[in-house]
């Protein structure tokens, strides 16, 4: 039985604004989920649903089996670690540590022992007479994580704790808050809009958009398979690149005026890139397709060998550890198929911007903006997507099982129309 | 499952429809009752006492209300809640109209209050608004002692202030002078507090800042730059300098002694120790009805801006 | 080292505060040095006006009836203070917590009387409490309370308590509204999830994050309710001789200087009045240093 089940889950605010809809999955004993997604995707309203603190609209929430929708916030045993740390303001670092026990009713000689083991598992034992205006916001962080700990509760919730820190503390704290779970071992739900926290620091990652799930699964499944467009763009950094294209009659992936063939297949069931969800409809020959490759998949090639993909640079990035190629080809970039419009999405519409594309490189390659470069593509990274609803289709039909696939497309087009469900 | 939602643009809705998403934008945006676990019926009982508390402020403005209608007999002989025959509020208010028994005319002292509230609470806004903006913004030497003494100057209680003011415009020869109520009004160290305040919040230095490499003078800036900023702070200077000199009792009773220049505080006054003492059956009628032409004016005044006007700053400020 | 360009500008600021500053020096400084000028002269008709240096003060100080009325706005602002704040504290959290409905709708009623100056609140009522025809007299005697007086010896402080007490209460309460309003919501849902009772959450959360409001308005009211003077002044003209010439020192100083014109004395009395409420204020403001400030 999970910790955590959410079946159905909403939220509706009076504006109208459906903030959460119908989420649902699960958190088992132990396990650390983290929800992730833009700004306003509903993962902290969706963490706080678990909480008890914002009201449910339709759907369950199960902690232990049971269904806790019109149980309390008081009693549902969920320790929470707020975005701004929510200190109680004029109590002590001890006093604030021991709060919740202190309400509770827990002895005071208990009540020392769990403040103290706390502390000193966080590195506080120093701080427990200091107030927290007195404290650094890592110190703060902390002893909002210690005060959630004392509890010892069944479940773990935490709304981006790390987001206020500075960018190194945040990668230090990252492996504390690991370490910190798997000493308590009591299932956590972790909201970020951080990818990279999500990838690293998640058993599974549940990414959301617009108040409804994408993808619910392990890291490397939403990195190698993502289900939709917009999995593929979120997940990774730089995003993948997202091309308009199509397969010519060949079976051929015809990208602008290139073309790269496709008869190196990604072996099935071995999990390779670009396997997309088993099942799924595959592009037809001759049909418009929104390719995807990721920029650390392209590797520089030699100039008109096959397989490779000829690019002008527009600018260059020099990192040290690696090199950012920014270039463009002579294919359409793929718009966004959410419908919601990021900080980023319309940043990218900013006049000048020449390319459309990113690949991450050997930092001694060499390339200078302003020349030509070759990538060599590797087709069984390549990722497939139905430019109609941006989800991922499987693989295009190898040019030897050619008689094959059409008909099979052609029956299910006489069946179902054009409509490819999900 | 990987379904995206678009939420769709709301429909056009009439205005108690907005009214009620607003209402309910507003539960939302707050804590749920149901989490502070309180017994059932506590919402009842805390409305019901709510409710009585209501009742007793309401009391008086009920009371001085529908005895405004009667005679003074009426007055003090009918139940006190409810109308008596003959109404008589028209006559009586046409008395305030009239400066019965050499007593003093209503409708002028409420010229005069109107005038020493606009005059003295315009002016103190400004000077206010002009130093506050100045503490908050500028670091020249003294500004912290001058800030200091202001508060210090919120010490210093009024009454004790006016007799010394009484004395000195007696010296002066300021006695039943409008700018003798007027200037000393104008000078509100609260109000500079809560502008020094605001202006602090609200007017971003490096706006300033800019403004000066563009070339402008300060007095430019203050105007066109800093001043549009702070626009809800003065609002709120303003009506709370305007309620101090339409309810300012003790200065102008001292001040003033025609009856000609009084405010409506003391020509009430005035009122009242006449109403015991003369024969005259108008008088307790025309104190009622005084008051309530007194009070209806500052009522009307909060209950139209309380839209614009939450309190929330000058409240935070005091409470800050 | 800063620049000359910063220095200039900052001197500028002098212009600014200079119309405040100059009303300032008139209109407070100047009154208060000729008021303490003047305490140190006495007028008799025979001789005229003439240097007495401190026998003003010394005859204020040995006075009783001016002591009597200073030890009744004591005993009044103990008592009306503490009343009407927990009111206001009361009503304040009532709101802020949505506990009670159409809370907006009581808040704007309960800060009406703010918008009542003193004189016609101690008019109306004035005419509620009338000892032979006020409707309260006549309802007290309806429950068995025949011969109320609410200008009487007994009831008099009690009844100007009332008075006060209803004028003042729905802008403490609105200040307090708003101070309990700037309280983090994450705090108090931090508590809630620590389960803790309500009473706790006032208590322990809510109240010491409001404690420089309700300083502040102790204060305030302080300075205010030792000042008493117009609630009297009008009861007086409703019932002759209710209250006696000292009633409150503020009152005593207004007889002195106007009825007896007595303007020396009463110069010199109302430098001790500001002096007494100076230090009994004063004190307030060191009890809350001493406290110490709250994050």
């Amino acid at each position: 039985m999970p910790a955590i089940e959410l079946e159905n889950l909403t939220r509706v605010f009076a504006s109208g604004v459906t903030a959460v809809d119908r989420l649902t999955l699960d958190v088992d004993d132990g396990e650390f989920v983290v929800l992730v997604g833009p700004s306003g995707c509903g993962k902290t309203t969706a963490l706080r649903m678990i909480a008890g603190l914002e009201k449910i609209t339709a759907g369950t929430v199960s902690i232990g089996g049971q269904v806790v929708n019109d149980v309390s916030p008081r009693r549902r045993d969920v320790a929470m670690v707020f975005q701004n740390y929510a200190l109680y303001p004029h109590l002590s670092v001890y006093d604030n540590l021991g709060f919740a026990l202190e309400n509770a009713g827990v002895p005071k000689a208990e009540r020392d022992r769990r403040i103290r083991a706390a502390a000193a598992a966080l590195g506080l034992s120093e701080l427990l007479r200091r107030r927290p205006r007195q404290l650094s916001g890592g110190q703060r962080q902390r002893v909002a994580m210690g005060r959630a700990i004392v509890r010892e509760p069944r479940v773990f919730l935490m709304d981006e704790p790390l987001s206020n820190l500075d960018a190194k503390l945040r990668v230090l704290m990252r492996g504390e808050v690991l370490r910190v779970h798997r000493s308590i071992g009591a299932a956590t739900v972790y909201v970020t809009h951080d990818q990279v926290e999500a990838m690293t620091m998640g058993d599974r990652i549940a990414l959301l958009n617009g108040g409804a799930l994408q993808q619910f699964g392990p890291p490397a499944e939403l990195y190698a398979r993502p289900v939709n467009q917009f999995v593929a763009r979120f997940i990774g950094s730089p995003e993948m690149n997202l091309f308009e294209a199509a397969l010519d009659a060949d079976g051929a992936l015809a990208l602008g005026s290139q073309r790269i063939d496709l008869t190196r297949r990604p072996v099935p069931g071995q999990g390779t890139p670009g396997q997309a969800v088993p099942g799924k409809q595959a592009p037809r020959r001759g049909e418009p397709v929104i390719v995807g490759i990721r920029p650390e998949d392209l590797a520089l090639g030699a100039p008109g060998a096959p397989g490779t993909l000829t690019a002008e640079v527009r600018a260059v990035e020099q990192l040290g550890s690696e090199l950012h190629a920014f270039f463009s080809i002579d294919a359409r970039q793929a718009g966004d198929q959410t419908g919601g419009a990021s900080d980023a999405d319309q940043d990218a519409a900013l006049p000048g911007q020449a390319h459309n594309g990113v690949a991450r490189l050997d930092p001694r390659s060499g390339i200078r903006p302003g020349g030509r470069v070759t990538f060599l593509v590797d087709p069984a990274r390549l990722y497939f997507f139905d430019p109609a609803t941006g989800e991922a289709t499987g693989w295009p039909a190898a040019p030897a099982q050619a008689p094959q696939a059409p008909q099979a497309t052609q029956q299910a087009s006489a069946g179902a129309g054009r409509t490819r469900s999900g | 499952m990987t379904v995206t939602t678009v939420s769709p643009p709301p429909p056009p809705e009439s205005r108690r429809q907005r009214r009620r998403r607003e209402r309910l934008a507003a539960r939302d945006s707050e804590i749920p009752v149901e989490l502070y676990g309180l017994p059932r019926g506590t919402v009842g009982l805390l409305t019901t006492l709510a409710f009585g508390f209501a009742l007793f402020t309401l009391i008086p403005i009920g009371w001085i209300l529908i005895n405004s209608t009667k005679t003074q007999a009426n007055i003090f002989e009918t139940f006190g809640f409810w109308f008596a025959s003959p109404f008589e509020f028209f006559h009586t208010f046409g008395l305030l109209f009239q400066n019965v028994d050499g007593y003093g005319t209503f409708i002028q002292w409420f010229g005069n209050t109107a005038l020493y509230a606009v005059l003295g609470g315009g002016g103190a806004t400004i000077l206010a608004a002009l130093a506050g903006y100045a503490l908050a913004r500028f670091r020249f030497r003294g500004s912290r002692f001058v800030f200091y003494t202001i508060i210090a100057a919120l010490l210093v209680p009024i009454t004790a202030l006016s007799i010394p003011l009484y004395l000195t415009y007696a010296k002066a020869h300021l006695i039943n002078s409008i700018w003798g109520m007027v200037l000393p009004s104008m000078i509100s160290p609260i109000g500079v507090y809560l502008m020094r305040t605001y202006a602090d919040i609200s007017v971003p230095r490096e706006l300033l800042d800019a403004a000066r490499i563009d070339g402008a003078g300060e007095l430019r800036i203050f105007f066109r730059v800093a001043l549009p900023l702070m626009v809800p702070g003065l609002l709120t200077v303003l009506l709370i300098n305007i309620v101090a000199v339409w309810n300012n009792y003790f200065l102008p009773l001292l001040i003033f002694n025609i009856n000609t220049k009084y405010p409506l505080t003391v020509g009430l006054g005035l009122w009242s120790t006449r109403a015991v003492n003369s024969g005259d059956a108008n008088l307790y009628p025309m104190l009622v009805m005084g008051g309530l032409v007194t009070i209806i004016p500052l009522i009307a005044l909060f209950l139209i801006l309380q839209r614009y006007w939450r309190g929330g700053m000058l409240l935070g400020s005091i409470a800050n | 080292m800063r620049s000359s360009w910063i220095h200039r500008r900052d001197r500028r600021g002098v212009w600014f505060v200079a119309p405040f500053l100059l009303g300032f020096l008139l209109f407070m400084l100047v009154p208060l040095g000729y008021a303490i000028y003047t305490s140190l002269y006495t007028y008799r008709i025979i001789g005229g006006t003439s240097f007495t240096g401190a026998s003003n003060y010394t005859a204020t100080l040995q006075n009783g009836l001016f002591w009597n009325g200073v030890v009744r706005v004591i005993i009044f602002a103990a008592i009306q203070i503490p009343v009407m704040l927990v009111i206001a504290f009361f009503f304040a959290c009532v709101f802020d917590l949505g506990v009670a409905k159409y809370g907006t709708f009581f808040r704007t009623v309960f800060f009406i009387p703010f918008a009542v100056p003193a004189v016609v609140g101690a008019v109306m009522w004035s005419f509620l409490l009338e000892p032979q025809f006020g409707p309260f007299t006549r309802l007290a005697s309806v429950l068995g309370f025949s011969n109320t007086n609410f200008f009487g010896p007994n009831l008099m402080l009690a009844s100007i308590i009332v008075i006060v007490i209803w004028e003042w209460t729905g802008y403490n309460m609105m200040i307090l509204y708003t101070a309990l309003k700037s309280v983090p919501r994450d705090v108090v849902e931090a508590a809630i999830l620590d389960d803790t009772p309500l009473w706790k959450i006032i208590v322990r959360i809510k109240l010491p994050l409001v404690r420089p409001a309700v300083v502040m308005l102790v204060f305030l009211n302080t300075v205010g309710a030792l000042q008493l003077f117009t609630e009297p002044q009008i009861l007086e003209y409703f019932q002759q001789g209710a209250i006696s010439v000292n009633y409150t020192p503020s009152y005593y100083i207004y007889q002195t200087a106007i009825a007896a014109d007595e303007t020396n004395l009463a110069a010199a009395m109302a430098v001790i009045l500001a002096v007494v409420i100076v230090v009994i204020s004063a004190l307030s403001l060191i009890v809350r240093r001493r406290r110490g400030e709250f994050a």
